[in-house]
C-alpha cells in the first residue's frame, strides 16, 4: 500500500471504530469481545481491499456490510446445535436505564442472527429495505419478512419497557 | 402502561433504544484501529496467491538468489529447474528443500492445456510467513484467462480446513455451481463456479478447486475469463480451463510434495498427530444434506436458521424435523444404546424411540432415529406431529415413518462430515 493510501486507510479506521464497534455490540447482543473481534476482522478485510473501497461511494457503508457479513458467518460456522440465545450480555455501560438496556440486549439475543442483522440495520443503521437487502444479499421481500417476524417478537419481548421511549 | 402496537411508533422507539444502547458501548478506537490493520496485514500476507497479482513485494520469475536456505538447515543449491522441466507432472520437492517459484511456474505450466502462457509470476516456499503461489495468463486461442495455484498446509478438520472446502451460502456468495466431494483418498474436493465480484457489477467469472487432503495439504486453483482477476475486460465467455480440467489440476500430486516441503511456521504450533475432532458442520450444510433425503411429498415449509431443522408438510399438517450431526460420541454410547439396539454389519448402532418429546406438550409425538458409527460419529434424527416442538399436535403421527427416519440417519450421505 502507498504510504498516501495507508494514511488514508488509518485515518478510516480510526473514524469507523467507534461505529463498527457499537454496531457489532448490538448484532452479538452485547458480546463486546466478540464485537472486537468482529470489527478488528472487518477493519482487516477493508485493508486488504482498500484500493477499491476507498474509491467507493461510501467506505464507510460498505465497511457496515462488511462487518454483518462477517458477523453472519460467524454465526453460520457456529455449531449446529447451539442457539442464538445462548448469547447473553457480558458487559452493560453504566449509566442512564441499564435494566432497559439489558432487557433490549436480551431481546436481540432471542432473535435469528439473520433477523438481528435486519434489525441493527434498518433502526441502528437507518437504512432502507433496499439497502438492508444488497447488504445482505438477499430480497427486499425477505428482509421484510424478517423484519416484520422481528418487529413482533421485539414487540412481544419489550412492548411494554419500550413505553418511555415514547416520550423521547 | 399499555401495550402500544402502532407499527410506526414501536419502530420509532426501538431506533431509540438501540440508539441508546450502542451508543454506550465504548472501546479504545485508536487500539481497535491498530488491530484491524494489523490484521489486514496478515490477510494481506495469506491472500490467495492470484489476489496478490499486481501488488508490491511480489517475487519475479528468474529474479532471486542462487541459493535457499532450508528451514533450520544449511545452504543448499537451488533445485535445478531442468529437473523438474523434464517431468511435466512435477517432482515434489524433497521434504525440507523448499520449493521455489520456479519449480511452481514449471509444474503449472506443466499441467496446463495447449496455449501460450504468459505474465508468469510465483513465490516460492523459502518465508514461512508467506505461502507459495503461482500465477500465468493462459491463452487457448480463445482469449487470455487467468490461472492460480496457491499452496499452504491447514490443520486437518478445522475450522479453516473446513472452510477451504465448504460451499458458500447461495444468499450471501451468489454463485452457478458448488460441489463438495470427498475423494477415494479421503481428501475433500471443493469445485466452485462464481464470479469475481459477488454484485456482478463486474461479469468477470471466477472458477476454483479447493483440495484439502486428510494431511492438512491445502491446494487452492482459481480461473478467470479475464487476463487478470480484477480491473481486466472479460476477454472470453469462460475461464480456460473446465471444472474437469481444473480438477486434475488441483489434484496433481507435485503440488502436495511442494506443500510438504513448507517450513513450519516457527510461531505455531506443529498439527498434532492424534487427529482432532472435527468441526462440527454448520446448520446450512446439514440442511442442504437432509432435505434432498427427505420424501417426495413433505413440502419442506421452514428452514432452521441458527440451528439444524426443518418444518415439513405433506398436505396432512406440519411437521417439525429435527437432526444433529455430532462427533466424538463414542464414550456415551452405552448410554445412548440400550440392550434393544441394533448393530449393523459395518458397526453402526441404530436404536429406534418413540415418545411424548420433552416439552410436556399433551398429544404430542417425537419419533426418533439415533445412529453411532463406530467412530464416534452421530446422526439423530426425529421428527414430530407439530411444526414445533411447544406447540400443540397439528396432526396425529409425524409427517415421516420411523423407515424413512432412519433411512435418513444412515444416508451415506452424511459420511462427508465424518
Amino acid at each position: 500500500m502507498r504510504q498516501s493510501a495507508a494514511d488514508d486507510y488509518a485515518q478510516f479506521a480510526v473514524a469507523r471504530a467507534g461505529h463498527l464497534y457499537r454496531s457489532a455490540c448490538l448484532l452479538t447482543a452485547g458480546d463486546t469481545h466478540l464485537a472486537e473481534d468482529l470489527v478488528q476482522e472487518t477493519l482487516g478485510r477493508v485493508y486488504v481491499r482498500w484500493g477499491r473501497v476507498s474509491r467507493a461511494e461510501n467506505p464507510a457503508g460498505y465497511a457496515q456490510t462488511v462487518l454483518t457479513r462477517t458477523f453472519l458467518a460467524h454465526q453460520r460456522r457456529r455449531s449446529s446445535t447451539e442457539r442464538a440465545t445462548d448469547v447473553v450480555p457480558d458487559r452493560v455501560a453504566e449509566g442512564g436505564d441499564v435494566s432497559l438496556r439489558l432487557t433490549l440486549l436480551q431481546a436481540l439475543a432471542r432473535l435469528p442472527a439473520k433477523d438481528r442483522a435486519v434489525v441493527v440495520l434498518r433502526y441502528w443503521e437507518d437504512r432502507s429495505v433496499e439497502e438492508t437487502a444488497a447488504a445482505l444479499n438477499a430480497s427486499s421481500a425477505a428482509v421484510r419478512t424478517r423484519c416484520t417476524r422481528a418487529l413482533g417478537r421485539l414487540r412481544g419481548l419489550l412492548g411494554e419497557d419500550l413505553g418511555e421511549y415514547a416520550a423521547h | 402502561m399499555p401495550v402500544e402496537h402502532d407499527e410506526d411508533h414501536f419502530e420509532g422507539r426501538l431506533g431509540h433504544a438501540l440508539h441508546d444502547a450502542g451508543d454506550r458501548f465504548d472501546t479504545d478506537r485508536t487500539a481497535l484501529a491498530a488491530a484491524g490493520q494489523q490484521r489486514g496485514r496478515r490477510l494481506r500476507l495469506r491472500r490467495r496467491a492470484t489476489v496478490l497479482g499486481g501488488a508490491a513485494g511480489i517475487v519475479l520469475v528468474g529474479v532471486g538468489g542462487a541459493l535457499l536456505v532450508p528451514w533450520g538447515g544449511t545452504p543448499a543449491p537451488r533445485t535445478s529447474p531442468s529437473s523438474v522441466a523434464g517431468q511435466p507432472s512435477g517432482t515434489p520437492s524433497p521434504s525440507g528443500t523448499p520449493v521455489t517459484g520456479r519449480q511452481l511456474i514449471e509444474t503449472l505450466e506443466g499441467l496446463l492445456p495447449e496455449g501460450k502462457v504468459s505474465e508468469q509470476r510465483a513465490r516460492g516456499a523459502e518465508n514461512p510467513l508467506l505461502p507459495p503461489y503461482v500465477h500465468v495468463v493462459h491463452d487457448d486461442g480463445e482469449g487470455p484467462g487467468a490461472v492460480g495455484v496457491s499452496l499452504d498446509r491447514v490443520e486437518p478438520g478445522s475450522d479453516r480446513a473446513r472452510a477451504a472446502v465448504d460451499c458458500p451460502d447461495q444468499a450471501l456468495v451468489p454463485h452457478d455451481s458448488c460441489v463438495s466431494t470427498r475423494l477415494p483418498d479421503g481428501s475433500l474436493l471443493k469445485l466452485f463456479q462464481g464470479y469475481e465480484y459477488p454484485d456482478r457489477r463486474v461479469d468477470t467469472k471466477m472458477w476454483s478447486a479447493d483440495l484439502v487432503t486428510p494431511t492438512g495439504q491445502h491446494v487452492s486453483a482459481s480461473e478467470w475469463n479475464a487476463a487478470a482477476e480484477k480491473d481486466a475486460p472479460v476477454s472470453r465467455s469462460e475461464p480456460p480451463l473446465t471444472t474437469a480440467q481444473l480438477k486434475e489440476l488441483v489434484t496433481a500430486r507435485a503440488w502436495r510434495g511442494y506443500v510438504d516441503s513448507l517450513p513450519e511456521d516457527p510461531g505455531k504450533p506443529t498439527p498434532t498427530a492424534t487427529p482432532s475432532t472435527p468441526e462440527e458442520p454448520t446448520v446450512e450444510a446439514v440442511l442442504a444434506t437432509l432435505v434432498p433425503l427427505l420424501p417426495k411429498d413433505a413440502e419442506v415449509v421452514e428452514k432452521g436458521g441458527d440451528y439444524t431443522y426443518v418444518v415439513v408438510d405433506d398436505g396432512k399438517g406440519r411437521s417439525l424435523v429435527q437432526i444433529n450431526v455430532q462427533h466424538g460420541m463414542g464414550d456415551i454410547a452405552g448410554e445412548l444404546f440400550g440392550p434393544d439396539s441394533e448393530t449393523l454389519e459395518d458397526g453402526t448402532r441404530v436404536t429406534e424411540r418413540k415418545s411424548g418429546g420433552d416439552k410436556g406438550v399433551a398429544g404430542a409425538a417425537m419419533w426418533t432415529v439415533d445412529t453411532l458409527r463406530p467412530d464416534g460419529f452421530r446422526i439423530l434424527v426425529s421428527a414430530f406431529n407439530s411444526g414445533t416442538q411447544h406447540d400443540a399436535p397439528t396432526r396425529g403421527t409425524p409427517a415421516l415413518t420411523m423407515r424413512q427416519l432412519r433411512e435418513i440417519a444412515l444416508s451415506p450421505q452424511w459420511d462427508q462430515y465424518r
